[in-house]
């Protein structure tokens, strides 16, 4: 069996040097970078947003049509928790972690009587280079953990046959970040 | 007799030529706002101008594409223009939700509409709106203030099985109102999201045609009926718009008859 990791930047490398799986498997790996923080929304041109929220969220889309039509049964979808949680400066790139954490419900509600599992993996912002610093309520809460948090585990996990049962979910792998 | 909540007030709703935009521009005008109603085309606002007028409220139609950001921009001009004014932004417009399977959509016909009228037109009605909402705040000295208010769905949390592509674009309004609550609180500005079910022309339409979908929403439903769009729905927005919620920003106010629970 083979799992396939879309995405580029450190976290998608990450994933494809650590992830192994005995089942088909797709993870996808948002394509957002924090770098491209704007300070203020009045400074937000529709070519930011286009860039931010509308083309990485198109290429979710695709990557995630892509992992259906290749017959994958686990699939995982891995954003910053900064959908959830929402962040000063980083609203397109909130919009599009949101977007692509919530695809991933009706995925699962569309794809769960074919036997496909879709799940989302949220981790700590500063993977997409958001700082955290001012970027929500993680720039108040103390992180619970202390040791350098990977995803690996958690999206081996739900890579595996062991997660057949788990679908549509959430997993929140940040240390105790967000709560 | 009590004073209006709004008075004094100027409100733009987009989307507000029927449906829950009209239901939110009748229950602001009903509190002393002015309200211009923002609708893609005056033969649908212009009838809800008038009823408002009708019932002694005051309204404007402002026709207006809010997938086009120079089109907002311009509504909001011509309202600051007109009024002198803008207190609260309510983007309501949202086009598409056409039903498909996920694997087989579209992007320029099932998500493009969607998300430019929910996701793009949110950003660009608070990114025009923001001088004015900080304006308000400044005025208010602590009470009240600016407030931009974004229409959502509970499908925007829970995900949806027949519309998929319809919950991202939801869901990323309900992200943008938590980041924009946080970056304005410093202006005194609140922003936050309505996710209504409520008796919109479409949905009554559907109710006709198929009364089994009728009876299934209102038998999931604890308070067993959809939302009327002005007084359950456009009291929710009202509530927002008002100094009533001066301490609630961020935030989703799930108006659907308790249907969706799992906030």
């Amino acid at each position: 069996m083979s799992v396939k990791v879309s995405g580029g930047g450190r976290l998608a490398q990450v994933l494809r040097d650590g992830v192994h799986s005995d089942t088909r498997s797709a993870v996808i790996v948002v394509d957002l970078d924090g770098e491209n923080s704007i300070s203020s929304l009045a400074d937000l041109t529709d070519a930011d947003i286009d860039e931010m929220y509308e083309q990485p969220m198109q290429r979710v889309i695709a990557a995630i049509q892509e992992a259906h039509s290749t017959n994958c049964e686990r699939i995982v979808v891995v954003v910053p928790t900064t959908g959830m949680s929402g962040g000063a400066s980083y609203a397109p790139q909130a919009a599009l972690a949101e977007a692509a954490r919530i695809l991933v419900k009706s995925a699962a509600r569309q794809w769960g009587a074919s036997g496909i599992t879709v799940n989302a993996v949220a981790v700590e912002p500063h993977w997409f280079s958001i700082d955290t610093s001012i970027s929500g309520a993680v720039a108040i809460a103390p992180r619970s953990l202390i040791n350098e948090v990977s995803p690996v585990g958690i999206v081996t996990w739900l890579c595996s046959e062991a997660a057949g049962d788990i679908t549509g979910q959430t997993i929140v792998c940040d240390g105790g970040l967000w709560m | 007799m009590s004073a209006r909540r709004l008075e004094s007030r100027v409100a733009v709703v987009t989307g507000a030529g029927q449906g829950v935009g009209e239901g939110i521009a009748r229950r602001l005008a009903q509190e002393g706002a002015t309200v211009v109603v923002a609708a893609r085309r005056a033969e649908t606002g212009e009838p809800v101008v008038e009823s408002i007028r009708s019932a002694g409220g005051q309204a404007v139609c402002i026709v207006t594409d809010v997938s086009v950001s120079e089109s907002v921009d311009a509504c909001v001009a011509d309202t600051v223009q007109q009024f002198g004014r803008l207190d609260v932004m309510v983007h309501n417009a949202f086009m598409g939700g056409i039903p498909h399977k996920l694997e087989k959509a579209q992007i320029d016909k099932h998500w493009t509409p969607m998300s430019r009228t929910g996701v793009w037109a949110s950003l660009f009605c608070a990114r025009a709106a923001m001088p004015h909402l900080i304006a308000s705040s400044a005025r208010s000295k602590g009470e009240g203030g600016g407030r931009l208010i974004l229409i959502t769905s509970p499908s925007g949390v829970e995900g949806s099985a027949n519309i998929p592509l319809y919950s991202p674009a939801k869901a990323a309004q309900r992200a943008i109102a938590k980041s924009l609550a946080r970056e304005w609180g410093e202006f005194g500005i609140t922003v936050n999201c309505i996710g209504p079910v409520a008796g919109s022309p479409a949905l009554l339409t559907a109710f006709d045609r198929n009364p089994a979908l009728q009876q299934a929403i209102e038998a999931r439903t604890p308070l067993g009926r959809v939302g009327d769009i002005t007084d359950d729905i456009g009291s929710v927005a009202l509530f927002l718009a008002s100094d009533d919620s001066s301490f609630v920003t961020g935030q989703t106010i799930i108006c659907d008859g308790g249907s969706f629970l799992g906030l």
